[in-house]
């Protein structure tokens, strides 16, 4: 469960990125938070595995004040934490497998990873959140030699490797053609089902949210506008959240 | 489900044991080399002389480095290598033309450009500075010496240079111009020349670039240039004056270096 | 680009005159005279194109200025001092030389260079090694994107541009002078080059490294080293090795003449034979280094080749 307190965070250059969010996230949710750009939707997500600190409030997960977590803790508090990349962030001339493996070097000795030596059961975890997503056959192929998609499921498939209790994405599906986009989220919402693993997703496109969050959260100008259900999202709602009209660019296939 | 996750688990690549190998061989291969070594402890008055050569770094004969006048003068001395250099490149830049084209299999065919890069290797592996003994038998100790030798020994790289640009001609642009009548002068003039000139004009100057550096070893075995003042320099341990040859060559080097990339960079972008 | 000149196959050859007479014109026309009267090209519509300035003929004025200052300097002077017969009548020495080489092969030498050769052989690899070790943490600390500190990348940045810019053999007299002659030396002059230019291709490449890799690990859990190491370096392990085989073929020619200067190898031994005119063992020496080389070439390639 992740909530927070009455968080504000101000950038060190005066910009004020969130106002007095306050929310609740329970396990297994799958949530969309959508948003202009720089509405505050990254700052949000990265505020929850410490990437940035807050600047004001607090942050609780599954009972762990954020704020406090520090060194040793707060690295065994982010290998629950998966993230997917928008631009995917593999490792370029490694092999697929490998690139899953390295979400297991955190608990792994210095040597074992200087070296790549990684246990059989590391192997075969690696191995089954490839299969999770579909693309096993490809695990000894290089990741730079993958499309798009395939790239991002392998990005996914490291995040599973960690055994996660919640995957962060911050807009895993911007850089990615509609088809594949789909294919994308499609795989998110079948781990969070099947897996009980709480998605918390930034997107851009406002009808990939709508079509598979359960429920959306708007914010605009870093205050959260709307908190609900996907199903209760009109265009009117979706006004206030933007603060405009939706145009084409917020959407992913034109003709809805 | 669980089937095909062990099936491709043990179709792992099995890289373990071949990387073990590969850096055991390595380790053995060092630690062979090391028996070249008789450490017999580092000589005091060696430390005491690098140490002197260190500090002079810090303040080097700015009398001689700032000479651009008469008498013992850095930048005349530097003036001379460059100048060693930069003939030396055109000459083999020119003479290496020949020999490229002798040597590129679409132009010569497989066995005749064989032979061809054979003899390039040849004078590639051919050691400067014995080339550079030999011509000082030729024309005495002095500069002129080290322009024949950057000019032969140039041609070796440049020329391998040059027929890898030859190889890589685009035959389609010969092609269209083939196609609106041209003759195979114009041809020459049209399709080819333009291809080629840019980039052997950049070989040029990449090699000109080397060719400071190896001027500068040749001046150290007496064809003219820097290396004899260094070398005297330190035998009578005047620390400050061998410092002083040192930034020069420094200096100039760089200064080749910033000057000889920009205009390479203004070359492919297209002058 | 193209002239409109239609082409008759018996003109050829009488075409090559004109064709560089024209070559000639186009050149000062588009490269010499050029204000931006001549680089305008009007059509019949009103709508006008001007071409960019070409610096082509400055640098050729500077080029054909310097090659004429610089022959003065060089060929001229060394004319004025030595007569042009004296030269010619010298000529032969050098043919004489390489003539001897081939014609005084004298292979039963061939043993006893085995011993120098090897010693040359070995100094080189050590000597890239230890550069390499050397330059490898190194790079790191001049990648602007690694270091946030940009004083302390710039200066060694700094520190290195004079470092590579000495010869192999430079170090090797200074060292050989210092310390006093032997392999050792050769080893320290051609680690101290190898680190130069090894630190700079390697820095070159991390600071074109993308990041995102690390961030991504680092949010796993892991430290900042181990997701360094998990990261960052299997991308640059590769170019890494390929640099390396790259300096230690530099190395190997290098190597050879370090001897002269005194710092051991094979270098000692073609002095003594240029000095001794015994052309006959130098042209032995001069064989094998060309197999050796040749072999090692091969080799360092092959190893390239399969790593990308």
């Amino acid at each position: 469960m992740i909530v927070f307190n009455n968080v504000s965070k101000v950038y060190p250059n005066g910009t004020v990125a969130l106002k007095n969010v306050n929310l609740k996230i329970n396990q297994g949710e799958f949530v969309a938070i959508i948003g202009l750009s720089g509405a505050g939707k990254s700052t949000l997500i990265k505020l929850i595995n410490k990437m940035i600190s807050v600047t004001s409030g607090s942050i609780v997960v599954n009972q762990e004040h954020v704020e406090d977590l520090r060194g040793k803790k707060l690295r065994q508090f982010r290998r629950k934490m998966g993230i997917v990349f928008q631009s995917f962030n593999l490792i370029n001339r490694t092999t697929v497998v490998r690139n899953v493996l390295a979400s297991r070097v955190a608990d792994m000795d210095i040597v074992s990873t200087l070296f790549g030596i990684y246990s059989r059961n590391d192997q075969i975890l690696a191995l089954e959140a490839l299969h999770k997503v579909g693309i096993l056959e490809k695990a000894y192929t290089r990741a730079d030699q993958l499309s798009g998609g395939q790239q991002q499921r392998v990005a996914l498939a490291r995040t599973l490797a960690q055994r996660p209790s919640v995957i962060l994405a911050d807009e895993p599906v911007a850089s990615l053609d509609p088809i594949t986009a789909n294919q994308i989220m499609k795989d998110f919402k079948r781990i969070n089902q099947t897996e009980n693993i709480t998605v918390i997703a930034n997107m851009h496109h406002v009808d990939m949210a709508l079509k598979y969050a359960d429920r959306v959260i708007g914010i605009n100008k870093g205050e959260i506008v709307f908190d609900g259900p996907s199903s209760q999202v009109t265009e009117e709602l979706l006004k206030q959240i933007y603060g405009r009209d939706i145009t084409d660019e917020d959407i992913m296939f034109r003709d809805q | 489900m669980n089937q095909e996750v062990l099936l491709m688990y043990e179709k792992r690549p099995k890289t373990f044991v071949k990387n073990l190998i590969l850096i055991l061989f390595f380790s053995i291969v060092i630690v062979w080399s090391t028996q070249t070594m008789k450490f017999n402890g580092l000589n005091p008055s060696g430390i005491v002389i690098s140490k002197s050569i260190l500090d002079a770094l810090a303040k080097p004969n700015l009398a001689w480095l700032l000479n651009f006048g008469t008498g013992t003068s850095i930048p005349r001395l530097m003036l001379e290598t460059v100048a060693m250099a930069f003939l030396g490149t055109i000459l083999g830049a020119i003479l290496a033309v020949p020999f490229a084209f002798l040597s590129a299999r679409n132009i010569t065919g497989k066995v005749a450009s064989f032979l061809g890069n054979t003899v390039i290797g040849m004078i590639r592996t051919f050691p400067i500075f014995i080339l550079g003994l030999m011509f000082i038998r030729v024309t005495g100790p002095g500069p002129l010496a080290g322009v024949l030798t950057i000019g032969i020994s140039s041609i070796g790289m440049i020329s391998k240079l040059y027929v890898e640009i030859i190889e890589d001609i685009d035959n389609g642009i010969i092609l269209a111009l083939d196609a609106t009548g041209a003759n195979s002068f114009q041809r020459i003039r049209y399709g080819i020349i333009p291809q080629l000139t840019p980039n052997f004009i950049s070989t040029a100057i990449y090699r000109f670039e080397i060719n400071v550096r190896n001027a500068t070893i040749l001046s150290l075995v007496g064809a003219g240039g820097i290396g004899f003042t260094l070398t005297a320099a330190l035998a009578v341990y005047r620390w400050t004056d061998a410092a002083a040859a040192l930034w020069g060559i420094v200096i100039v080097v760089l200064l080749i270096e910033v000057i000889s990339n920009k205009i390479r960079s203004s070359l492919v972008s297209g002058e | 680009m193209l002239t409109s000149k239609t082409p008759t196959s018996t003109n050829e050859k009488r075409n090559v005159g004109k064709i560089l007479i024209d070559f000639v014109k186009h050149f000062f026309e588009r490269h010499v005279i050029q204000t931006k009267k001549t680089r305008t090209t009007t059509l019949h519509d009103g709508a006008s194109i001007t071409k960019p300035f070409s610096y082509a003929g400055i640098y050729l004025v500077v080029l054909l200025a310097l090659t004429y200052y610089f022959w003065d300097l060089i060929v001229v002077t060394y004319f004025n001092v030595t007569p042009f017969e004296l030269f010619v009548r010298r000529i032969p020495n050098f043919t004489n030389i390489v003539s001897k080489m081939i014609s005084d092969f004298n292979l039963p030498y061939l043993p006893q260079i085995i011993s120098p050769l090897v010693d040359t052989i070995q100094m080189a690899i050590l000597g890239t090694f230890i550069g390499a070790i050397l330059a490898l943490p190194v790079a790191f600390f001049a990648s602007q994107n690694l270091v946030k500190s940009k004083i302390v990348t710039n200066l060694i940045k700094l520190i290195l541009s004079f470092v590579r810019t000495i010869p192999t053999l430079v170090y090797a007299a200074i060292l050989a002078f210092a310390f006093g002659y032997g392999t050792t030396v050769g080893v320290i002059a051609t680690a101290i080059f190898t680190f130069g230019i090894l630190t700079k291709m390697l820095y070159e490449v991390i600071e074109t490294l993308d990041l995102g890799a690390f961030v991504a690990v680092e949010s796993t859990g892991a430290t900042k080293t181990k997701a360094f190491i998990a990261s960052i370096v299997p991308q640059i392990m590769g170019t890494f090795v390929s640099f390396t085989l790259y300096s230690f073929e530099i190395n190997i020619r290098s190597s050879a003449i370090l001897g002269y200067v005194g710092a051991g190898g094979i270098g000692i031994l073609l002095d003594d034979h240029m000095t001794w005119r015994e052309y006959g063992h130098l042209g032995v020496i001069l064989a094998v280094l060309l197999i050796v080389v040749f072999i090692i070439e091969n080799i360092s390639r092959f190893i390239r080749k399969k790593m990308s």
